[in-house]
């Protein structure tokens, strides 16, 4: 997955990865450890994570 | 009668409770995979975060939250400790000097000369509110002392997310008027969660129905009349709409807005719409860092405006033993592109203001556009109607007068149902 610019580091997104793949300060930004589930994109009140491509 | 609500968030679901009890067909629909908006709980490690709101209704159980809860039948328990609220006074911050002052006596640090004058303004203006500037503007004029400033601030920070600057002077004592009135803060049990999840449970229980994960992508509009909703290109009819997302986002769900000149004046109004920011840090403590289950206003610090301990109240928003801790504070504007310079400000204060004490830093959240603090920040708000009939705005978007946080997304809630059901409902 990847943050876009509409991320405004509520860290919602945090609590639902279940991999902890997710580090919020400012904004969210997603580790390697990521394994592309979608999951947190569910519950983005910003639309700001996108599939990775 | 058929409602729809856009929206979930704790305005949506007030709304939903009251109209479902009231005989309305109510469906709520959802864009998130959850319920609650900016007033639910997250779970982190076993400590209960909150999306957006602090667990605290700023006027506690009789304040007009808890009374729109307990109209609508909702199940949730509000406690208040009395007399818990605290400035934090630091005469050296360096060193950690420092005095807590009860809030109610806060003039007990002015000088003689000011105490006197603070007694006089504080008679003179519950008769004649003063009007037509800042907070931070009247301050100057009539007790101009940099404490005073700070504990402005500190107040409008943590009730507004603005500075006392950017905070109309009516708006301050509406809410001062609004705290003689009410009273001071409470804890619901199970933090912001319990209210929403409640709010849901008499929804279904009264029949309405709550979907999620359904994005509404536009508010059916005829002959200048709200009547549905387009989802998923298939048309929801309904006889009123009831929009949670404020004013500017509901507008872009009206595609076929009228061309009117008082739809053209609606939409000058949208633009004066200015939503609030700020940033909540969270603190997993292994120690009671305030000990009490109030406010504690922290005038002295840089950024951090104050700081709760809910735990102290519902010891099960933090794992056993443990004390959860929320600092709230202000983001100007034109701070917004320097917002992790601003948490470590925020960080730094919370070192000053709590050395040597065990604790560790959770999650630092930020809000402001999209994802505000308020939607709607005080002095921006347009109210809870709309030119199109039937379609009306309510949560931290369209508040009413002196209304802090959600006990404003209450107030404006109550005054869409008086005119949707008329008044005395």
């Amino acid at each position: 997955m990847k943050i876009n610019d509409n991320c405004v580091g509520c860290g919602q997104c945090t609590a639902f990865c279940k991999i902890d793949a997710i580090i919020v300060k400012s904004k969210a930004h997603i580790t390697d450890a990521c394994v592309n589930c979608g999951v947190c994109a569910a519950y983005c009140p910003m639309k700001a994570i996108e599939a990775d491509e | 009668m058929k409602a729809i609500v856009i929206g979930a968030g704790l305005g949506g679901l007030l709304s939903a409770a009251k109209l479902s009890g009231e005989g309305y067909e109510v469906e709520v629909f959802e864009r998130l995979a959850m319920i609650g908006g900016r007033f639910t709980n997250f779970n982190i490690n076993g400590y209960q975060l909150s999306t957006g709101a602090l667990h605290m209704l700023p006027h506690g159980p009789t304040g007009p939250l808890a009374q729109l809860i307990k109209e609508v039948n909702a199940d949730v328990v509000i406690k208040r400790q009395d007399d818990t609220a605290f400035m934090r006074i630091h005469e050296d911050l360096e060193k950690g000097i420092y005095k807590d002052v009860p809030f109610g006596k806060f003039g007990s640090t002015f000088s003689a000369w000011n105490r006197i004058k603070l007694a006089l303004l504080l008679i003179s203006t519950r008769k004649w509110s003063p009007k037509n500037c800042s907070l931070g503007e009247w301050i100057t004029k009539n007790l101009n002392m940099p404490v005073a400033h700070q504990m402005a601030d500190s107040f409008c920070g943590w009730a507004l997310s603005l500075k006392a600057a950017d905070t109309p002077v009516e708006e301050a004592f509406e809410i001062f008027e609004n705290l003689y009135r009410h009273g001071g803060p409470g804890v619901p049990i199970g933090g912001c969660k319990a209210v929403t999840d409640a709010l849901a449970n008499v929804v279904r229980k009264n029949g309405g129905n709550i979907e999620t994960k359904t994005e509404i992508t536009e508010i059916l509009v005829e002959n200048g009349k709200a009547i549905g909703v387009l989802i998923d290109g298939q048309r929801h009819m309904s006889d009123i709409v009831i929009s949670n997302i404020g004013h500017p986002f509901t507008n872009d769900l009206c595609k076929d807005a009228p061309t009117s000149p008082q739809y053209k004046q609606y939409l000058d109004k949208i633009r004066t719409i200015k939503p609030s920011a700020g940033v909540k840090i969270c603190l997993a403590a292994n120690e009671p860092l305030i000990g009490h289950g109030g406010v504690l206003f922290t005038p002295s610090a840089k950024r951090v405006n104050g700081i709760n301990e809910v735990t102290n109240i519902d010891p099960k928003l933090a794992p056993p033993g443990k004390h959860l801790v929320m600092a709230h504070q202000t983001v100007q504007w034109d701070r917004i592109p320097y917002l992790e310079e601003e948490i470590d400000l925020g960080i730094a204060d919370l070192e000053q203001i709590f050395p040597n004490k065990d604790y560790e830093i959770i999650l630092a959240q930020s809000y402001y556009d999209g994802w505000p603090v308020n939607r709607s920040s005080s002095g921006t708000d347009i109210g809870n109607t709309t030119p199109i009939e039937g379609l009306y705005v309510v949560g931290d978007g369209a508040k009413g007068k002196g209304g802090i946080e959600v006990e404003g997304v209450a107030m404006g809630v109550k005054n869409t149902m008086n005119i949707i059901l008329g008044e005395g409902n």
